[in-house]
């Protein structure tokens, strides 16, 4: 028997074959003992399948497991709230922060590196942090190599 | 006014009418009833107990987002099945389990070695109590690749059709054929303890 009619043979069974195929098909499950033979094993292992799946209760409790889905649920509403929400005031804030930080950060470094003498206590300006809840800051000087490094990180 | 529901005798039906309004209490209720079945689903697609709690726990929280969008054209338990197994083969997928690139995996595919195998005469499961029979069922079906075992059980336990679930594996009705005769066949040798000594 070639696997296309083993195939055709297990499509019958499963009701898919082509109505104008069924009948040869049919015949051949009767006729040929090849055929009838893969049948009736075909048959028992579907009839011990149906039904007989093994019955897996979940290992969590009821209210522990639901615990979890709502936090799920109050996670996935409080993003699509979050997206649809249009800008407010916290949203500018968001934006103009960083400018702002920027900003004062100019005024701080480059006044007393302008204004007041070179090297005159600029060991206090090598490390800054902003105290911003949002916006994280670092900044580093360093005199040898004449440079300034700021790092803005948006949270 | 809205009427007061008792919740553990209410319908399922009645249960998601609820639930669409924003009654958290209706779609609890709801997962206390089919979180067993849908977990179970769940497992006998990935076979690890922490990935299957997991991606029920995922589903129930896509059904509660999508909940709106239930009509009631089948039943709640099977459009929440159906949420689970699309979780489980997009989690399959990712992890490329449902791939098929060994030699050995395209064999079977193509259903080579399994079509020699001697065909089992006998009904293996005769005699079986339900609960052995069961055991045996998930013992054989850990035998198989995930391949093998997923298109088994969207056909034989979801009852999807070849195309159904050629659709849902992105593969076509020829390889479902093939995956599920070889599948079929070794589930039988397996079932006969015929495999005894044999590699799955």
């Amino acid at each position: 028997m070639n696997p296309e009619t083993q195939l055709k043979l297990q499509a019958w069974l499963d009701g898919e074959l082509p109505p104008d195929e069924v009948p040869a098909v049919a015949r051949l499950a009767e006729t040929d003992r090849d055929a009838a033979a893969l049948v009736a094993e075909l048959r028992h292992t579907m009839a011990a399948l149906a039904n007989n799946e093994l019955e897996r209760p979940l290992p969590e409790s009821r209210e522990f497991f639901w615990s979890k889905v709502e936090r799920g649920i109050l996670a996935g509403e409080r993003l699509a709230t979050g997206r649809s929400r249009p800008l407010g005031l916290s949203s500018w804030l968001r934006f103009l922060a960083p400018a702002g930080i920027v900003a004062a950060l100019a005024i701080v470094l480059f006044t007393p590196i302008f204004g007041v003498h070179r090297g005159a206590n600029l060991a206090a300006l090598e490390e800054i942090e902003s105290p911003l809840a949002d916006v994280s800051l670092t900044t580093f000087r360093s005199e040898s190599e004449q440079m300034t490094v700021v790092w803005v990180n948006l949270h | 006014m809205s009427k007061i529901i008792d919740y553990p005798s209410a319908s399922d039906e009645l249960l998601v009418l609820n639930a669409q309004k924003g009654d958290t209490r209706a779609f609890e209720e709801l997962v206390a009833r089919h979180r067993d079945k849908l977990y179970a689903r769940a497992f006998s697609m990935v076979r690890n107990e922490d990935e299957a709690v997991d991606l029920s726990q995922e589903a129930w929280v896509k059904g509660w987002q999508r909940l709106k969008q239930f009509q009631g054209e089948a039943s709640f338990l099977t459009w929440m099945t159906r949420i689970v197994i699309n979780l489980c083969l997009d989690h399959l997928r990712k992890q490329k389990r449902l791939r098929t690139d060994s030699i050995e995996q395209l064999d079977e595919d193509s259903g080579g070695v399994e079509r020699l195998l001697p065909v089992v005469t006998t009904n293996p499961t005769e005699g079986l109590e339900r609960a052995e029979l069961r055991e045996r069922i998930d013992r054989a079906l850990d035998q198989l690749s995930y391949a093998h075992r997923t298109v088994l059980v969207l056909h034989e336990f979801e009852r999807l059709e070849y195309k159904e679930v050629a659709k849902r594996m992105g593969c076509s009705i020829g390889t479902v054929m093939s995956r599920l005769f070889y599948a079929r066949r070794k589930m039988a040798g397996l079932l006969a303890g015929l495999r005894e000594g044999r590699k799955p």
